[in-house]
């Protein structure tokens, strides 16, 4: 009897959870930040040597995680339109490399930190919001993430840390800029930051 | 020589002390740009210079044109206004110069002195000293949680004070906040309060020393100024020397951070407005703090910081 109940439950939670977002979002997150830690605790790794292996290791991770594209047309927002193709497509390719030269050394310098899943928080049927934390020695740093399904993958689109949204930093600075420059010069603002750094 | 020194100490550490003004921005702009991006709309739908924007949904291809509807979609709470979080800044060539004296303040004075007094002591011990601040900054969250009429947060703040006080060893330590208890401090100051309320930020401000501010956080920080014990020390030294020390301890645990920002920025002055604005708007739409969901969860949880104490180590301010 018992075990009838048993399988009808199980019957209903695979019916209930079938459709495309049963914790994709989430997942999308939670196992690509797993994947991060692995590659940060890896002993093999841990020499500083291998720090550029690291790295490689992450952009892989990055580009199965994020949706490039998203987070640079959002950045933009209405100045995207501004920009032809090409244009598009370098900047999407500067942005990158602006963000990885920002944040790789920042990442690949956690070690002990512990992440937890909260929850996520479905936006729209392409849309969900996932909300995690960051657990160091000293502090707690919430960091939200913005994810959209694409093609029919979640990715990540902006990052939300502690209430101030990347995307918008960015924007907000883009906006600037643009008020003042065409889109060549921005791209040749951007070439410049990431030739510098 | 020796009061020379007197002066000097307290006249740097004076700054620190009044430095709470991480309070915010928000709704300033509200209803501004909502009119504003109306028009810019209007406008654009008007000229017809754009191609139109209705494309075909069944095909979008990633590098497709970038529609106002996916703004709203994205931000629900802000609508199709790209605008929002935006500050004005009439005194930008100002700001920009302070921007830069407290940049070099940082990176001259402020960090060395911070690291030199982390090598000597521990972690643990800099958390401690940080834990007991904060609880002495109970007062102002738990008046502007009265204020903002959230008796649960003034409750919450209560119950914390005498948890910490006494189990935690006059606060040394915030068993309030373990898993357990779970009794959250309530990031509320008066800059907060006054955004309750409907006010507006102004403009942007960035003073020396002192950092981002505004004039509604402005008088915000004076407010919290009154409610915050250490400003009773007497005579004044004993007062500044104290707060400077509280600076200083705080900054010791995150430096870092502001390099970060500043090296991930276009333009540092810009980002750092934004985050300011940011910031300062998702703590007035946030009414107290929440429990921190159950499950596994954090072993300890010092004073609460935001990223604007980080990344504004002169702009510090507890609540």
């Amino acid at each position: 009897m018992k075990i009838r109940f048993v399988g009808l439950g199980l019957v209903i939670i695979f019916l209930c959870s079938s459709p495309a977002h049963a914790g994709a979002p989430l997942d999308t997150v939670q196992v690509n930040s797993n994947k991060v830690l692995d590659v940060l605790r890896d002993p093999k790794l841990k020499p500083a040597s291998a720090k550029e292996i690291k790295k490689k290791k992450l952009e892989v991770i990055y580009a199965e995680m994020f949706d490039e594209v998203e987070l640079s047309r959002r950045t933009l927002a209405r100045n995207w339109n501004k920009l032809n193709d090409a244009q598009r497509k370098e900047f999407v390719h500067l942005y990158h490399q602006v963000l990885e030269k920002a944040y790789a050394d920042k990442i690949l310098s956690y070690t002990d930190e512990k992440i937890v899943f909260d929850r996520e928080a479905v936006i729209s049927a392409n849309m969900a919001e996932v909300y995690t934390r960051i657990i160091t020695s000293s502090k707690e740093i919430p960091i939200m993430y913005r994810v959209i399904l694409n093609d029919g993958t979640w990715r990540v689109y902006d990052v939300v840390v502690e209430n101030v949204s990347l995307v918008q930093n960015y924007r907000t600075q883009f906006n600037e800029i643009l008020a003042k420059n065409t889109p060549e010069q921005l791209l040749e603002i951007l070439r410049k930051k990431v030739k510098a750094s | 020589m020796r009061i020379l020194k007197l002066i000097w100490v307290p006249a740097v550490l004076y700054a620190f002390l009044f430095a709470g003004c991480a309070h915010g921005p928000q709704a300033v702009s509200t209803s501004a740009p909502q009119a504003e991006s109306l028009q810019l709309r209007l406008v654009s739908d008007t000229t017809g210079s754009e191609p139109p924007d209705v494309k075909a949904p069944e095909s979008p291809s990633p590098y497709d044109d970038y529609t106002d509807e996916e703004e709203s979609l994205d931000y629900p709470e802000e609508g199709a206004q790209a605008d929002l979080g935006k500050i004005a800044d009439p005194i930008e060539p100002f700001n920009r110069a302070m921007y830069e004296f407290n940049d070099r303040l940082y990176f001259w004075v402020l960090k060395p002195v911070a690291q030199g007094y982390s090598k000597v002591v521990p972690e643990s011990a800099r958390i401690s000293v940080s834990n007991f601040f904060s609880n002495l900054w109970s007062p102002v969250r738990l008046v502007n949680c009265l204020l903002q009429v959230n008796p649960m947060g003034a409750l919450t703040e209560l119950m914390r004070f005498w948890i910490n006080t006494t189990i935690g060893v006059v606060g040394l330590f915030d068993p309030a906040s373990s898993e357990e208890i779970n009794l959250q401090a309530q990031d509320e100051d008066f800059g907060q309060t006054l955004g309750f309320y409907g006010v507006g930020q102004g403009f942007y401000i960035v003073w020396p020393v002192l950092g981002p501010s505004s004039p509604r956080d402005m008088v915000g920080r004076i407010g919290d100024y009154f409610a915050y014990p250490i400003s009773y020390l007497d005579p004044w030294y004993v007062w500044s020397a104290v707060r400077g020390y509280e600076v200083v301890n705080d900054v010791s645990l995150r430096i870092g951070d502001y390099e970060s920002l500043k090296d991930a920025a276009i333009d540092p002055y810009v980002a750092m407005r934004d985050f300011y604005v940011q910031y300062r708007q998702k703590r007035v739409e946030a009414k107290g703090t929440k429990p921190k969901p159950v499950g596994e969860s954090a072993e300890t949880r010092p004073s609460p910081t935001g990223p604007m104490d980080r990344i504004f180590p002169l702009n510090r301010e507890e609540p």
